[in-house]
């Protein structure tokens, strides 16, 4: 067993403040949608809520953002620039978590300080932080100051549209939140993959060839 | 009757009159005239066989404000040796009122000149036989000053009745009878002649920020989104706690900033009723949308776009304002599911004078997904959200725990049946 220092400090901070924003966005977002079915704040805390945490949400995302840009670390999120490579390593990611995995079979990806995402994790990842969130972003401050951005409003087809692809997003989360959840409890222990994002090391036992571990972990 | 006879029967006239007028404030000429047109019951028959009253009650008259101008201050006109004329044909009441209007006009240019732009000219000329024109608000001879800023005598309420008495209980009308004068009266935020559509458009949101200048600080003090709200929810919105409300879609044309007219030749615009009249649930969501569409492909500069509002329902609703302290200010009264606002949608184009003409739609419109594109420009959270999204919603999240939930199962079956108990990385 030797241990990989895969999760620098900063994107440990950013991981956690994410996750944090996230599950209060989703609350929050649920009370401003469906009234009366979650009233754990007025209606009116409720938006300063979800108006400063969306807030928070864009400035850690440029934490995030600054931080892979300065880093070698970057690399983790290049895309394999073989399609065939890419996509094999694809298949078999998904191969071992629909079979693999339930007979104790190998698991086909061993991250390392530059590479820690498998083709799934990178993929996924790299949609979730380049589109999905400035997406949803961009959408939220529409919806925080419409009358501001109401020239942009208008020009991505008014209020309704912003808001239902702000909703769409909103619903990807409801589902990506609790798999991503059950993901990270995909580790040698289920608490694994938990502790490595406070520890900032992956527990990684030698495997046969190379000397890797686990690659299934909650995003960062 | 001769002309000399006539004039032997004038003279008797005013002997009498002078004894018998009770006008004594009235100018030594006007009680002339006042010496036939004291006598009450004197009338005239009109051409389409009503009658018009030519009583002059000189004690009303001397105090009225045209008191100092005397009877030929406006009735020049008239020759007094020939004075009643043998023939002097009016056609009805309304077309001697109507007459009137340019001679009130030489004392009261910009009066008449605001009232050509009002809503009440529009309406004229548009050959509403009931829309007030000068003599149908004053009573020439007996008006006296600050009449019409009286709650007592203001002339609105002629008319204006359901209106009125709303006002009267509301809590302008209770600080005016109270003696407060800032209170507002009709002129106060209609104005007295250059009265607009209040209906039309966003409403009277600036008028009554004119007086309640603190109301968008004290607003943005706890209201979130204060200028938005401030754009699409009329006042009497929350500040009348017991009125009705509704959504109102208003069509604009894009490139012009105006309300449209009622477009001729659109099928789906022809199959339509009034609000007033229908009978039916209105205008369903992807009738709404072809109907936009149809609007759309008349190669006219902008595009039809939809603003939605939210007021109340009637004009009588938008006069019952209460005290600030009983508005409405839990955010949930609209902001869900099922909220009585939107239980009620119009349509709505600009008609004759610009008074709006309302068409019933189906509420659904607010809550379909045919409505993402064509009610682009109304949306409340909550409470006007697409439903089908909410659908997408619970099965994302039940998906969302049942596919680990399954998985979980799956691991845990296989490692009990399958004999896996050390794991492949710990052989």
């Amino acid at each position: 067993m030797h241990r990989i220092y895969l999760h620098p400090l900063p994107v440990r901070i950013w991981h956690w403040i994410n996750a944090a924003v996230c599950v209060t966005l989703l609350l929050t977002g649920v009370q401003l949608r469906y009234v009366g079915l979650i009233d754990v704040v007025s209606f009116r805390t409720a938006v300063s809520i979800h108006n400063w945490t969306g807030l928070a949400l864009i400035a850690n995302f440029f934490l995030w953002l600054g931080y892979y840009l300065g880093s070698p670390r970057i690399r983790t999120y290049h895309a394999e620039p073989n399609p065939v490579k890419y996509f094999q390593g694809s298949l078999s990611q998904l191969v071992y978590y629909s079979f693999g995995i339930f007979k104790r079979a190998p698991e086909p990806f061993h991250p390392a300080v530059n590479s820690k995402f498998n083709p799934l994790q990178a993929m996924t990842y790299q949609i979730l932080m380049l589109l999905i969130i400035p997406v949803q972003a961009i959408t939220g401050l529409m919806l925080w100051n419409l009358l501001g951005f109401s020239k942009a409003v208008a020009f991505f087809g008014g209020v309704r549209v912003i808001d239902t692809v702000h909703v769409l997003i909103f619903i990807f989360f409801a589902f990506y939140i609790p798999a991503h959840f059950y993901l990270g409890t995909l580790g040698r222990k289920p608490i694994t993959h938990f502790r490595e994002m406070f520890t900032g090391y992956e527990e990684a036992e030698p495997a046969e060839p190379p000397p890797r571990s686990s690659g299934v972990g909650p995003a960062e | 009757m001769g002309l000399v006879a006539r004039a032997a029967a004038a003279v008797v006239v005013l002997a009498l009159a002078s004894m018998l007028a009770p006008a004594s404030a009235v100018a030594q000429g006007d009680q002339q005239c006042l010496a036939c047109h004291a006598t009450p019951g004197l009338e005239k028959t009109l051409a389409d066989g009503d009658t018009l009253s030519l009583h002059i009650d000189g004690d009303h008259f001397a105090p009225s404000v045209h008191a100092a101008l005397g009877c030929t201050g406006c009735h020049a006109d008239i020759n007094p040796t020939s004075h009643p004329p043998a023939e002097n044909p009016i056609a009805s009441k309304r077309a001697f009122a109507t007459n009137t209007v340019p001679l009130c006009a030489t004392c009261h240019a910009a009066e008449s000149g605001q009232w050509g732009q009002s809503v009440h000219a529009a309406l004229v000329r548009d050959g509403n036989p009931n829309a007030p024109i000068c003599t149908g608000c004053h009573s020439p001879h007996t008006m006296l000053k600050g009449e019409a800023a009286s709650i007592e005598t203001v002339p609105c309420k002629t008319c204006h009745a359901a209106i009125f008495t709303a006002y009267d209980t509301s809590m302008h009308g209770v600080a005016r009878r109270h003696g407060l004068t800032a209170s507002p009266l009709c002129a106060d935020c209609h104005g007295a002649h250059d009265v607009s559509v209040p209906s039309a458009g966003v409403g009277r949101k600036e008028v009554c920020l004119g007086c309640h200048t603190e109301a968008l600080d004290t607003h943005r003090a706890w209201l979130p989104n204060v200028d938005l709200h401030f754009g699409v929810v009329s006042c009497p919105v929350c500040h009348t706690p017991r009125a009705r409300r509704m959504v109102n879609l208003i069509l604009y044309n894009s490139a012009t900033d105006q309300q449209i007219s009622r477009p001729a030749g659109i099928p789906e615009f022809e199959n339509l009723s009034s609000a007033a009249t229908a009978t039916t649930s209105g205008l369903a969501p992807a009738a709404l949308m072809t109907l936009l569409r149809a609007l759309n492909h008349q190669g006219a500069d902008g595009q039809t776009i939809i603003r939605g509002r939210l007021e109340v329902r009637t004009g009588v609703e938008d006069h019952q304002l209460a005290l600030a302290s009983q508005a409405i200010g839990d955010c949930a009264t609209c902001h869900r599911k099922g909220a009585a606002a939107f239980e009620s949608v119009s349509v709505s184009v600009a008609g004759p004078a610009g008074i709006p003409i309302r068409y019933d739609a189906d509420k659904a419109v607010l809550n379909s997904v045919f409505s993402i594109d064509s009610v682009s420009g109304f949306y409340a959270i909550g409470g006007t959200r697409v439903t089908l999204l909410d659908g997408l919603l619970l099965l994302a999240l039940l998906g969302g725990i049942a596919w680990p939930l399954a998985h979980l199962t799956v691991r845990w079956l296989a490692g009990r049946y399958l004999d896996l108990t050390t794991p492949h990385h710990l052989h």
